[in-house]
């Protein structure tokens, strides 16, 4: 794909601003109404999707050039997702999401990337991380687990730790305790550990195509050989990878989030939690997980108009409106806990507000990305909850940071954690 | 840069750095694509609004008042708009400054008691009318939807919508008006002026409200409003929309206070007896002929895909085949929707009772495939909130509305037919979605207590299409031509024509000149000009304020 | 040889050409305030292009004009010259009804019509029009509606207009214009029948002209006919009464029926206000005002032609949950007053006496536009006034009206006196001027700034005053309507 083939849509925008908001429908205060970080930020429109729509044709008809303005434009969408519900809400021909990825990626190869985000991939290449630490202790965190270790070991069912899980030490005791839940219930589960690279997911959404491409290649390889067959993990940007950017490589394994496993062990009984919670929580749907974490269908085909100017597919095109989400896993999960009370937000499921984390934001604008973080947690407080429950390690580490940075307290903590408190 | 670099620092120092921008891609971001919607002067394929001299993000009256005064200096247009949909909201001139009215988003008020709400341009229908509903109360809102500026349907544009025959139009709602004057002052309107609150609108004397607004406003082109308080309307229903379903078939399953119906009749006449029964009885809480905007036969197909969240366009045809389907569009040729409120239990009894009356006695009936729970109830919220009007849009991208027949039912109906054959034809060439014919949406009532319909004809293109655009147009120059030769004036089609051309900038002064002379009074026009030079004397603004010289 | 006299004679006829036509004695204090100039004449056209040509007339020789369409007795001086040589131009002999549209639900009535007259001619039609409480019998329609006195049923007031729709105007520059969609109007009923019907108010346009002769005591033109809104005959109506001593122990129910626009007509009196409409003469009033309660708000409720029985019912019930809810016991009758008498006396524009003058013969009005909730305290505000002035708070009369359906609200006290008798002018002369400075300052909004309401207002609000100039000089560039008046 290319930024160009977006050409129809740019002309075909509504430009009604929807992208702006949370489906209407849903809105239950002034407050908490907004859907996109950037735009609700920096509110220029250019900042919406139907700005970035705008500047991208600009672009492409050499109407303007890539100044300093454009790339924050374009790197400040954490694409969290939430303008493409938004406009499909309505609108059955637009990409919105797609859109801006690939102006991402044209910037990207054009050479108007960010420094912040250069200097990541540049570790990668090195063999650092994303967390910035070396590749050879990435599988550290496992020490002492009872796990299947491919390629020495085949293992059907691998769990991916993710690059937070694997080098923050906030982070690994959660890996450790999904694992650990995991083998409990019977699972046979395998780590790649040194051989894990990161999924590239948050290359993906930086602009960074060929990046992502040599990662996700280096992964299915890792998995052809270690014979997996079903890829579990906690992270959420991970679950997206895996289970929407790689497929159309040719993965075909099994992706599951870790809160999909345990909602399914609860319910057959491999898992029995007994043990009382007594908290009042609010579950915050990470982006990859909930809207972009829908099934993946692929399609190729092209446009067609019907009834004179209806521009449907051929063949008919599925459709990613963030409706079928990985939404009700994590609340089941999080109802089946004794004495823990689940509140909801005023912003959930589809419509769920950014942690900030994502796209590269964290690295580029940190104060956005705690800003976007904070708004959050004002909503988590303003629903009476005492903590803050995810499924995503960067979702969590970037409210922690938020907290930290602003001297605020909540308890931050990942479904994972609660129900190791519970078993 | 076209603006000097000392007017820009200055502007600058006005409202922060971070809320001005020059930057070309920036400023391509706040132009309109004269090939979408224009609302009612286009398309023109591959022409865009002028660029702007720069946009701004204003965070208070105080930066509005000292904006529009460096202006006045320098002698730079400006226009400002709240959510830029809609080319009305964009400069029709080079060089002009956008004022974005975004920041200024604050719910200043809710007065529960004697029910108004104070707003800044940036809030939306739908944030007010969610905090609203939490007092009991209920907000206006434009048939263009949710998501656009209460203060800008009410000082600025038109603010008619379904809930008009209840809840009054913005003409009707608007009270206290905070307004920075073309020159900069700041006129307090009404009650406000008198340092009384925000309840009243007119006044004292005179009211100069009048200056402002009539039957419709000064589309940007007089100044800047701020703040401005807009009457509400009871609402009796849970403090949140309780809302269901899975997207984008959201649906809300009220108490049964609320009941929502699609209506049909058997004769146009049967359907404005109605319409004037309705109004003449005092009940109804929403009224508007709502779906047909998809088209006469598409309408109910489309309701199918838009209450199944498995469904695309792409199953349209595939559902067109269904029998039942095409039994429902038959026999919904002639109808409308209509959400009936109850303040009680009695209340909505004895409205139901009315309701069911009226029906008999005109002979129509409610559609019960529209009663189907699911489609019910999504009905229900969908003229609730009117949270879904970007379908207006969503065949292709783009739509423009033709004829318009405002006026009492009787004149309406009795044309009805006609301009909807006339599309139907026009359809067949291929331009446009092949939709029926019938495809004039509108509310029923179009003030408060009811009086008048009106009929805009959807008419559906592809703006990335240029045949698509330019048949359009053609559609839309025999449409005036019709409504010329009728009688029914230019319709809705042509309506900022003489603001804006072909070129997408003001529309020359001969042609201008031209059309406000052929009007029923060009008197209203002259008047407009002698308003403008006392109020605008350094002519700030742009052609949306149409005014002829003597 | 008056060559004004003349020159008018030529348009209108000698025998509507009145000279030094004087003034009559106003029964309230608006001469006392400020003193009237003298008319020089008074002309009586019977037609619009009269009305025309006199104005161009009146521009021409620079004569004020001052148009006047109610009968006597005026009380607020909006229709006695400030200026010398003015001529009052005196639409009361034009009172046709034009058409009245049972359909559309429209009159369209010049400025002479009356409020007996045209409802009258309405009930034939089934139709009705929301007045205000108790109009004199000589009260134009027109100029109610445009002077935007408060109708009785707040529920029809979807704006301060309310109901009027278009109008034909003679602006004070001599031109004709129909404001709205009077240019639809059309003599031929099939051209109504096609739905040409002037049945919009706002408009043509982005300016709301009817806004600019709103209020606007005849100095902007004059308007010579005008399309009013009706609404349908009740087939059943009741009238119930809810007293309380306390105002205050009213306001919410009060509040609860406006929001859910309940009931039809529905306002609040106190006793004495209440005495004045129900007696038949002076010596009845303070005993009956002795013997009802202190304040009582009136609830009308009607069914239409539609389940009259049934509505009425619901109302019924319901309205007296309501005042149950609220401590309040909904009544056909209070001691003094049966609501059934007092619906007849709504019902009937006075034909006698008027009301408001029954009690001393004179009568000052004081009234204002507020918030429901900001009554209590303006009543305060007066009573205690009254005390410093030793006006007996007996005599003072209180109406209360919600309009616009409850966004605000028209609060206003009647002050008797005895006109021939110069203490009591006086007493309530410096009650009156103390009460509505105190109460400006209070934000009572004297949005019809008659006599010295107007230099109070506009010396407050000087921008409104400056862009109200600005349209006068539009409209009426030799300031020959009605000078003097409003801020001009």
């Amino acid at each position: 794909m290319a930024l160009e083939d977006f050409a129809a849509e740019m002309d075909r925008c509504s430009q009604c601003s929807y992208c702006k908001w949370i489906p209407f429908d849903q809105v239950k205060s002034w407050r908490f109404a907004k859907n996109c970080p950037s735009v609700s930020y920096f509110n220029f429109n250019s900042y919406s999707a139907r700005g970035r729509y705008a500047v991208a044709r600009s672009l492409l008809r050499g109407e303007s050039e890539c100044s300093e303005t454009v790339r924050k434009i374009a790197f400040t969408c954490m694409t969290c997702g939430s303008c493409d519900v938004s406009c499909k809400i309505c609108r059955y021909n637009l990409e919105p999401l797609g859109m801006v990825r690939e102006l991402k990626f044209k910037l990207v190869e054009d050479g108007h990337g960010l420094e912040a985000h250069r200097a990541l991939v540049a570790a990668l290449h090195s063999e650092q991380e994303p967390s910035d630490r070396p590749r050879r202790s990435r599988g550290d965190w496992a020490d002492g687990l009872d796990v299947l270790r491919p390629p020495t070991e085949k293992a059907e069912v691998l769990f991916h730790a993710g690059c937070r899980a694997s080098f923050n030490k906030d982070a690994q005791p959660t890996a450790r305790a999904a694992v650990q839940l995991l083998r409990k219930a019977g699972v046979e589960v395998g780590i790649l550990g040194d051989e894990e690279s990161c999924c590239g997911g948050r290359l993906y959404s930086m602009g960074f195509r060929d990046e992502f491409l040599r990662l996700a290649r280096s992964n299915m390889a890792a998995w052809a050989e270690a014979g997996v067959k079903t890829v579990i993990t906690s992270c959420a940007d991970g679950y997206h990878a895996f289970k929407h950017l790689y497929p159309p490589l040719g993965s075909q394994v099994e992706v599951l989030h870790t809160v999909e496993v345990l909602d399914r062990l609860i319910r057959e009984g491999g898992l029995t939690l007994r043990s009382a919670v007594p908290m009042t929580v609010t579950y915050h749907d990470p982006c990859h997980l909930g809207r972009q974490g829908e099934p993946y269908v692929p399609w190729k085909g092209v446009e067609k108009k019907i009834k004179g100017q209806i521009v449907v597919y051929e063949p008919k095109r599925p459709r990613h409106n963030g409706a079928w989400g990985v939404y009700d896993s994590p609340r089941n999960v999080l109802r089946s806990i004794p004495g823990l009370e689940l509140v909801e937000m005023e912003r959930t499921r589809e419509y769920s507000w950014c942690c900030g984390a994502g796209g590269g934001v964290r690295e580029a604008y940190p104060e956005f990305s705690e800003w976007t973080a904070s708004e959050r947690i004002a909503e988590a407080k303003a629903c009476g909850a005492q903590a803050l429950v995810s499924a995503c390690p960067w979702c969590e580490r970037n409210f922690r940071d938020a907290l930290a940075a602003r001297g605020e307290g909540m308890q931050i903590f990942d479904i994972v954690d609660l129900v190791a408190k519970a078993i | 840069m076209t603006l000097p670099s000392r007017v820009y620092r200055d502007l600058e120092d006005i409202v922060g750095p971070e809320n001005i921008s020059d930057d070309p891609a920036v400023l391509d971001s706040y132009r309109y694509s004269l090939a979408h919607t224009a609302i009612h002067l286009g398309p023109y394929y591959d022409t865009f609004t002028p660029r702007g001299a720069a946009v701004l993000l204003p965070g208070t009256t105080q930066e509005v008042q000292a904006i529009v005064q460096l202006c006045n200096q320098h002698r730079i247009k400006f226009k400002a708009s709240s959510t830029f949909w809609s080319a009305q909201g964009y400069p029709s001139e080079d060089d002009t400054l956008q004022l974005d009215m975004r920041r200024m988003d604050r719910i200043l008020e809710i007065d529960e008691k004697n029910m108004f709400a104070v707003v800044e341009p940036g809030v939306i229908g739908a944030t007010l009318q969610a905090e609203a509903m939490k007092v009991g109360l209920n907000a206006h809102l434009p048939g263009s939807g949710c998501s656009c500026s209460i203060l800008a349907t009410a000082t600025s544009y038109f603010g008619s919508g379904p809930s008009n025959l209840y809840g009054g139009w913005q003409y009707d709602n608007l009270l206290g008006m905070e307004w920075v004057l073309p020159t900069g002052d700041l006129f307090r309107t009404g009650s406000l002026g008198s340092n009384c609150g925000w309840f009243c609108g007119e006044g004292p004397g005179p009211s100069m409200k009048g200056a402002a607004r009539g039957f419709l406003g000064a589309k940007g082109a007089m100044g800047v409003h701020t703040k401005c308080a807009v009457k509400l309307f009871a609402w009796p229903g849970p403090q949140t929309l309780p809302v269901e379903g899975i997207v984008p078939a959201y649906r809300t399953p009220l108490p049964r206070n609320f009941r929502a119906y699609t209506v049909a009749f058997p004769t146009w006449k049967a359907w404005a007896d109605a319409a004037y029964l309705i109004w003449e009885t005092g009940i109804g809480y929403l009224a508007h002929r709502q779906y047909v905007m998809f088209g006469r036969d598409l309408k109910f197909a489309m309701v199918k895909i838009l209450t199944d969240p498995t469904k695309t366009l792409g199953d349209l045809e595939e559902i067109l085949e269904d029998p039942q389907v095409q039994r429902v569009t038959e026999e919904s040729k002639r109808d409308f929707q209509i959400v009936l409120a109850g303040m009680t239990p009695r209340d909505i009894e004895w409205q139901e009772a009315a309701f069911d009356q009226i029906l008999a006695r005109t002979g129509g009936w409610k559609v019960e495939a529209m009663n189907e729970p699911e489609i019910n109830q999504w009905m229900l919220l969908y003229l609730i909130r009117l949270g879904h009007k970007n379908l207006n849009l969503v065949f292709g991208g783009s739509y423009d509305g033709a004829f318009g027949l405002v006026g009492v039912p009787d004149y309406g109906t009795s044309h009805a037919e006609e301009a909807a054959e006339f599309k139907k034809t026009w359809e067949q060439r291929g331009a446009v979605v092949q939709a029926g014919g019938d495809c004039m949406m509108g509310p029923i009532g179009g003030m408060g207590g009811g009086g008048t319909c009106l009929w805009e004809n959807f008419t559906c293109f592809d703006p990335h299409d240029r045949e698509s655009t330019d048949g359009t147009r053609e559609f839309f120059d025999a449409c005036t031509q019709l409504g010329l030769e009728r009688g029914w004036g230019v319709g809705m089609e042509k309506w900022n024509a003489q603001a804006r051309g072909p070129d997408g900038r003001t529309t020359p002064k001969t042609e201008r000149d031209r059309i406000h002379l052929s009007s029923p009074q060009p008197a209203a026009f002259r008047y407009q000009h002698k308003i403008r030079e006392a109020l605008n004397p350094n002519n700030l603004g742009d052609a949306y304020y149409e005014t002829l010289e003597d | 040889m008056d060559e004004s006299k003349v020159s008018l004679a030529e348009i209108v006829g000698e025998a509507d050409v009145l000279e030094d036509p004087g003034l009559a004695v106003s029964p309230s204090l608006a001469h006392d305030l400020i003193p009237p100039a003298r008319p020089h004449l008074k002309v009586r056209p019977t037609a619009a292009d009269e009305v025309q040509r006199i104005v161009a007339w009146a521009n021409k020789t620079c004569t004020p004009l001052v148009p006047m369409s109610s009968g006597e007795p005026h009380m607020r001086g909006g229709t006695t010259p400030a200026i010398s040589d003015s001529v009052i131009v005196d639409l009361s002999e034009m009172r046709r009804i034009l058409k009245i549209d049972r359909r559309n639900r429209l009159a369209l009535i010049e400025p002479g019509v009356t409020y007996a007259q045209l409802q009258a001619e309405l009930e034939k039609q089934s139709l009705r029009v929301v007045t205000p409480l108790v109009p004199r019998a000589s009260k134009s329609v027109l100029a109610s509606l445009l002077e935007r006195e408060p109708v009785i049923s707040p529920k029809y007031q979807w704006n301060l207009f309310e109901p009027l729709r278009s109008l034909e105007i003679v602006w004070g520059n001599g031109e004709k214009f129909w404001s709205g969609t009077g240019f639809l109007r059309s003599d031929k009923e099939e051209d109504w029948r096609k739905g040409m019907v002037p049945v919009v108010g706002p408009g043509p346009g982005q300016t709301d002209f009817n806004r600019f002769v709103s209020a606007a005591q005849g100095s902007m033109g004059i308007v010579t006919w005008a399309s009013v809104k009706c609404e349908v005959l009740p087939a059943l109506r009741e009238l119930y009464l809810v007293p309380a001593d306390e105002l205050s122990d009213l306001i919410d129910f009060t509040y609860r029926l406006l929001r859910f626009r309940f009931g039809d007509e529905l306002f609040i009196v106190n006793a004495t206000c209440l005495a004045a409409i129900l007696a038949d003469g002076p010596a009845e009033i303070a005993p009956l005002s002795a013997a009802l309660p202190k304040w009582v708000v009136v609830v009308g409720i009607t069914g239409g032609q539609i389940l009259p029985e049934q509505r009425l019912e619901a109302q019924r019930q319901d309205i007296r949950n309501i005042a149950q809810q609220f401590g309040q016991e909904m009544l056909p009758a209070v001691p003094g007053c049966r609501a059934e008498d007092l619906l007849t006396r709504i019902l009937t524009p006075n034909s006698d006496s008027y009301w408001k003058l029954r009690y001393r013969g004179g009568a000052q009005e004081l009234f204002f536009l507020t918030t429901l909730d900001k009554t209590p305290g303006h009543v305060n505000t007066l009573y205690s006034l009254a005390n410093e002035h030793r006006y007996p708070t007996s005599d003072l009369g209180a109406y209360i009206q919600p309009v616009h359906q409850g966004a605000g609200c028209h609060c206003e006290f009647i002050l008797p006196f005895d006109r021939g008798n110069r203490a009591e002018v006086l007493r309530a002369q410096g009650l009156f001027q103390a009460a509505s400075r105190r109460l400006h300052s209070q934000e009572a909004f004297f949005s019809r700034p008659y006599g010295i309401w107007a230099e109070m207002v506009y010396n407050a609000d000087p921008m409104t005053a400056q862009v109200t100039r600005k349209i006068k000089a539009i409209f009426d560039p030799n300031n020959i309507m009605n000078p003097g008046k409003l801020c001009f």
